[in-house]
């Protein structure tokens, strides 16, 4: 809603300046988006006396003017021939600043043919006030000296305010004035409206088939109309709010809408056929050609201003191509009605057609202002193109509605605001939001809300009211109440904060990536088919039309993106939501987490460290780190054969107390292939509910640490370069070695010799410790003959 | 006792004394010369070594090597006087990079959101979650919103075909929560929210949200109002004052919309705030008597109040972000720098 503050001026003294009232209106709800003032005057123009005028002593026009600025007497060398003693004249002061199309010019002390002059003395030209550059613009006498001229010629300003949904009465002059009176505390002046008699009646004029969705509607006709230009009035009216002025009847019916908050469609009555008009829904199929040119075809829901044959106007949108007033229009008649706002929303949206009209009549009109309004409609029509009223009002409508009565308790007033706010400010605010205030007691009183005031129907809305126009600035602060109402156990976040935090901890960087995302990247993992993606129904575009199933494609994004950008060396985790359709694979909605790898391990070091890229090693050890974090002492890994989504071979499978919990391996070269690098890509998915429950699982209880001294020995072998690792540790721990407490990998060595035999050398240390004694070099001895015995003869390997 | 070690117990006490009267490296290196270089009196000694006679050439050759390596043992200490080291194994560049192990980084969202839930916690509250996909009936209709509202409309929030959405907001948690726990409650929702918003430098089709709930008996805006100037508080620093403005919100009435004083400027007025010195933040309200009726708590025993945040935007607030695209591309060089 556009207000113009002279405008407004016209309904409610304004005795404040822009600032103040546009604070005032933000501060009561009515939010002010911008703010421009048209004045041309700058500020630092101000009203000064010139006291003395002596002629200049190097020059034959120019005058030494002492002027007196309401503070102190400045000397000002001027060229103007009026610069007489004893003016009143503007006077631009030193720093002022004009701007002009060249750029700004700002008032500097100078010095003309040698004489100091510390500011310019201003022709009505110069300030912009008019066409005026003759001389000196002349105050008048009584200007107050030192007055910001400013403030005497203050222009308009054009104001742009937000209102809320609830409160279309505030999109009009006269509706935003009435909130205006109530901040300003000052009576509101609704226009004077004066309308010729006229009594008769046309039975047939307004024929409202569609009760349901139009309750009341006035038709009248004027007639002999002269349609011209608008008086400039009206055109600055208009303008002032950004509109353009198009004949004078149809400005009066733009006029009277902004002015009352109440849309208005003047029919040229000679184009209707049968001279009447008929507010009923169209027919399927039916048709109109709208002022905007577009035909349309409509439906029987949309509800149409027809005539004795076909639709002249959408009903509260857009009048009709055929039916408007133009140059030749003699006969009018005069609409103003009131429609279902519920209608006239779906209508419009439907239909793509959105008008000042429309927009208010789907926030909901007022039903009184119908009447009003037609008659402020009539009133300027005459007046500014003649005419004579030939109908009375027509005036079909299903009764006037009954308004909401409210029961006001003081009390709960305050405890639901928090103010101490009294019994008698609430009935004053009440009061002068027009509101009508009964049954006043000590405790209460009833509250009849005016029909433009539809969104008035509980206690708590009265309770808006009053903490609006009291000033939220006045609810108090107290201390917060911090109440504990719920165990820190229903925390859901906690758990996923805490996994974000070891994911972090392992080194990784998060990651934040849409949710909805384009059905290949969906598909880019494996274990999922179109099927069980969770379609949008209407998506933004193809590429964001399915709800991510996995978060493997958008990382696998991210990487690509950051790759190609020159950011090689990544370590990257998202932890979010997946959604799946598929109730037998997952469930609707589940979180992941992802950790990638690719590039140098670091990046920021230098010589071998710095050769150094992520390899298996590195994604298998940020996995085990994950597992100690989580507490998990029983998890399980499983080579995967047939995971498309890694490298043949190079898939693992991470089992959690006998669950599947995750995957993780190199990243399958034919998902990185049009990539711009030559790093191998890591990746570990995992369901993030196992990881959760395995932490709550994950036992903490203290152990004992061993007292006695540890014995170590190390074994070296040459095996099959195809024997793995887990194999030997397995064949060492089921020799059930006595006092054995653990076997460590400690050397894999494999020389060019070695590789020739198609062998390696596997070196462990074994460490064997008794929890209650020391353990003497015969016992460990003994236990190592009987491992050694066993390697050479089961193991059929050669220890070195 | 020969001739030769009285030589080398004197020039170990010659070579004791120079090396701890040396003024500089140059001292002690006249020490080794003279000692033990090439021409020194250690490699003469030692050419003399064959004119002693046999019985005493294990004494003598046990004195040659205790006093030579007397003598290098005091230059040793000498020189470690003047570098501060005692050998080259330990001399330093302190200007090589460290073996730094790589630090992980939360997202700024992360962060942001993580800080929410803090201060809300250290006021009570605990942090809930609730389904992304969501009914119609916990977005909208449970929360009073009119049947023909425009964000229910296809072009503002997303459908699927089963009549559901993506929620469009956090407040369906509030309902959530309100259905399955008697009153009290004092919970916060942080999560993601989605709108049909084509991307750009303040929108993205998802956003994140923090949620606030609290119902209780005698909740009352200046119990809302004091939260809100708490969190500012905590979130911006001591100085961020706060202001309500009455606004409309469904399910809310009182309505508010709520600012900081400028966090840039601190209210002086500035390009952040375009020169009002405030910042609209979010919305907040007393909880609607309708939704109390539609989760079947009885408006007339509890009040209460419910806010609303956006974490982006409190994101490019807090760490000057310009554009909210940032946050979703995940650039490491954007990452590493929170």
């Amino acid at each position: 809603m556009d207000i113009s503050r002279k405008w407004l001026s016209d309904y409610v003294a304004l005795d404040c300046d822009d600032a103040t009232l546009c604070h005032k209106l933000t501060m009561a709800g009515i939010e002010v988006e911008a703010v421009e003032n048209n004045s041309t005057v700058p500020e630092g123009v101000v009203a000064a006396k010139i006291v003395d005028r002596q002629v200049h002593p190097n020059s034959d026009h120019l005058s030494v003017c002492q002027v007196n600025d309401g503070k102190n007497t400045i000397q000002i060398v001027c060229g103007a021939p009026n610069c007489d003693a004893g003016k009143i004249v503007p006077l631009a002061t030193i720093g002022t600043v004009f701007t002009t199309p060249e750029g700004d010019f700002k008032i500097k002390k100078s010095k003309l043919r040698g004489v100091e002059s510390n500011g310019m003395m201003c022709s009505a030209s110069e300030l912009g006030i008019s066409d005026d550059n003759s001389g000196l613009m002349i105050l008048p006498e009584d200007t107050v000296i030192g007055t910001p001229v400013k403030s005497l010629y203050p222009g308009d300003t054009f104001i742009e305010l937000e209102v809320t949904p609830n409160r279309p009465d505030c999109l009009s002059m006269w509706g935003v004035a009435r909130d205006v009176s109530c901040l300003l505390d000052v009576e509101p002046k609704f226009p004077e409206i004066t309308v010729p008699a006229c009594d008769t009646e046309i039975a047939d004029l307004v024929t409202v088939e569609a009760k349901e969705l139009c309750p009341r509607y006035i038709g009248r006709v004027i007639e002999n109309v002269k349609i011209g230009p608008s008086p400039a009035w009206l055109v600055e009216r208009l303008e002032s709010i950004g509109l353009r002025s198009i004949n004078n009847v149809v400005d009066v019916t733009n006029f009277v809408m902004l002015e009352l908050g109440h849309p208005l469609h003047a029919f040229d009555r000679d184009k209707l056929e049968g001279k009447r008009v008929v507010v009923r829904r169209a027919v399927e199929g039916e048709k109109i050609t709208i002022l905007d040119g577009r035909t349309i075809e409509l439906k029987n829901e949309h509800l149409v201003i027809a005539d004795a044959a076909k639709p002249m106007a959408l009903a509260g949108i857009m009048g009709g191509e055929f039916s408007g007033v133009t140059g030749d229009t003699v006969n009018i008649l005069l609409e103003s009605a009131v429609f279902n706002p519920s209608n006239i929303r779906s209508s419009s949206r439907r239909l793509g057609v959105s008008t000042d009209a429309s927009y208010r009549y789907e926030r909901g009109v007022d039903y009184d202002m119908a009447d009003a309004a037609s008659d402020r409609a009539v009133q300027l029509i005459l007046e500014v193109a003649g005419g004579t009223l030939a109908s009375a009002k027509m005036d079909v409508n299903t009764g006037r509605p009954a308004e909401n009565v409210i029961v006001c308790r003081f009390e709960k007033i305050r405890n639901l605001i928090g103010s101490g706010v009294s019994n008698e400010r609430i009935v004053e605010i009440l009061t002068k939001l027009h509101l009508k205030v009964s049954d006043i007691t000590a405790e209460g009183c009833k509250v009849t809300a005016p029909l433009f005031r539809l969104d008035l129907t509980r206690e708590a809305d009265l309770a808006e009211e009053v903490a609006r126009i009291d000033g939220l600035e006045k609810v108090p602060q107290i201390a917060v109440n911090g109440k504990i109402c719920h165990p820190a156990s229903e925390d859901a976040y906690a758990k996923v904060q805490n996994l974000r935090e070891m994911a972090v901890s392992l080194g990784l960087y998060e990651c934040v990536t849409y949710s909805i995302t384009g059905v290949p990247q969906a598909l880019t993992d494996s274990r999922f088919e179109e099927s069980d993606l969770i379609k949008l129904d209407n998506p933004l575009n193809p590429d964001s039309s399915v709800m991510r199933p996995s978060l493997f494609g958008g990382m696998l994004n991210v990487a690509e993106r950051n790759i190609t950008r020159g950011n090689r060396n990544l370590r990257l985790f998202e932890l979010d939501k997946v959604f799946c359709a598929n109730a037998e694979k997952y469930p609707e909605e589940r979180d992941e987490l992802i950790m990638l790898l690719t590039g140098k391990r670091y990046a920021d070091r230098y010589s071998e460290d710095f050769a150094l890229e992520y390899d298996f090693y590195d994604m298998k050890g940020a996995v085990e780190d994950l597992m100690e974090m989580l507490g998990v002492s029983k998890y399980r890994f499983t080579r995967l054969d047939d995971d498309k989504r890694f490298k043949s071979g190079n898939a693992v499978a991470v089992d959690i107390y006998g669950r599947r919990a995750g995957v993780f391996g190199e990243v399958n070269n034919a998902l990185t292939s049009g990539w711009r690098h030559t790093s191998k890509v890591f990746v570990a998915l995992f369901e993030a509910q196992s990881l959760y429950d395995a932490s709550v699982k994950a036992s903490r209880n203290f152990k004992a640490l061993a007292q006695y001294p540890a014995t170590s020995r190390d074994v070296a072998m040459l095996v099959p370069e195809d024997m793995e690792n887990g194999k030997i540790i397995e064949f060492i721990r089921k020799r059930n070695l006595a006092n054995l407490e653990s076997v460590r990998l400690f050397d894999i060595y494999c020389g060019k010799e070695l590789a020739e035999q198609n062998k390696k050398s596997m070196a462990y240390e074994l460490v064997f410790r008794h929890s209650e004694r020391t353990l003497t070099d015969n016992e460990v001895n003994s236990a190592m003959d009987k491992l050694r015995k066993a390697l050479e003869s089961d193991l059929k390997v050669e220890l070195r | 006792m020969n001739t030769i070690i009285e030589s080398i117990n004197r020039a170990v006490e010659e070579a004791k004394s120079r090396c701890a009267a040396a003024k500089s490296q140059a001292d002690i290196e006249s020490v080794r010369i003279d000692y033990l270089g090439r021409n020194g009196l250690f490699p003469e000694l030692s050419r003399q070594m064959g004119t002693i006679p046999a019985e005493e050439r294990r004494e003598t050759g046990a004195a040659f090597n205790t006093g030579r390596t007397a003598i290098q043992q005091a230059m040793d200490e000498a020189v470690a006087r003047f570098t501060g080291s005692a050998s080259n194994d330990d001399i330093i560049d302190i200007t090589l990079p460290g073996r730094r192990q790589c630090v992980g980084r939360k997202h700024p969202i992360s962060r942001l959101a993580e800080e929410c839930v803090a201060i809300f916690r250290r006021m009570g509250f605990i942090a809930v979650d609730g389904p992304e996909i969501e009914s119609i009936y916990h977005n909208f209709d449970a929360l009073n919103t009119p049947m023909d509202h425009p964000s229910r409309d296809p072009q503002d929030t997303f459908y699927f075909p089963d009549g559901r959405i993506l929620r469009s907001q956090t407040s369906p948690v509030q309902i959530r929560v309100m259905e399955t726990h008697e009153p009290p409650v004092r919970i916060v929702a942080p999560g993601r929210v989605f709108r049909r918003d084509t991307p750009d430098a303040t929108h993205g089709m998802n956003f994140h949200q923090i949620e606030g709930l609290y119902v209780d008996k005698n909740v009352s805006m200046a119990d809302l109002k004091s939260v809100l100037q708490d969190f500012a508080r905590e979130m911006f620093g001591q100085d961020v004052r706060i202001r309500l403005r009455p606004h409309f919100f469904p399910f809310t009435e009182p309505s508010v919309e709520y600012d900081f004083s400028c966090v840039v400027c601190g209210g002086k007025g500035c390009n952040v705030c375009k020169h009002s010195g405030w910042i609209e933040i979010a919305g907040a309200g007393m909880v609607d008597p309708q939704v109390f009726r539609n989760v079947g708590y009885d408006p007339e025993v509890w009040s209460g109040y419910a806010f609303g945040l956006g974490i982006e935007r409190l994101a490019m607030l807090r760490f000057h972000i310009p554009d909210l695209r940032f946050l979703y591309e995940n650039d490491v060089r954007f990452l590493e720098q929170f």
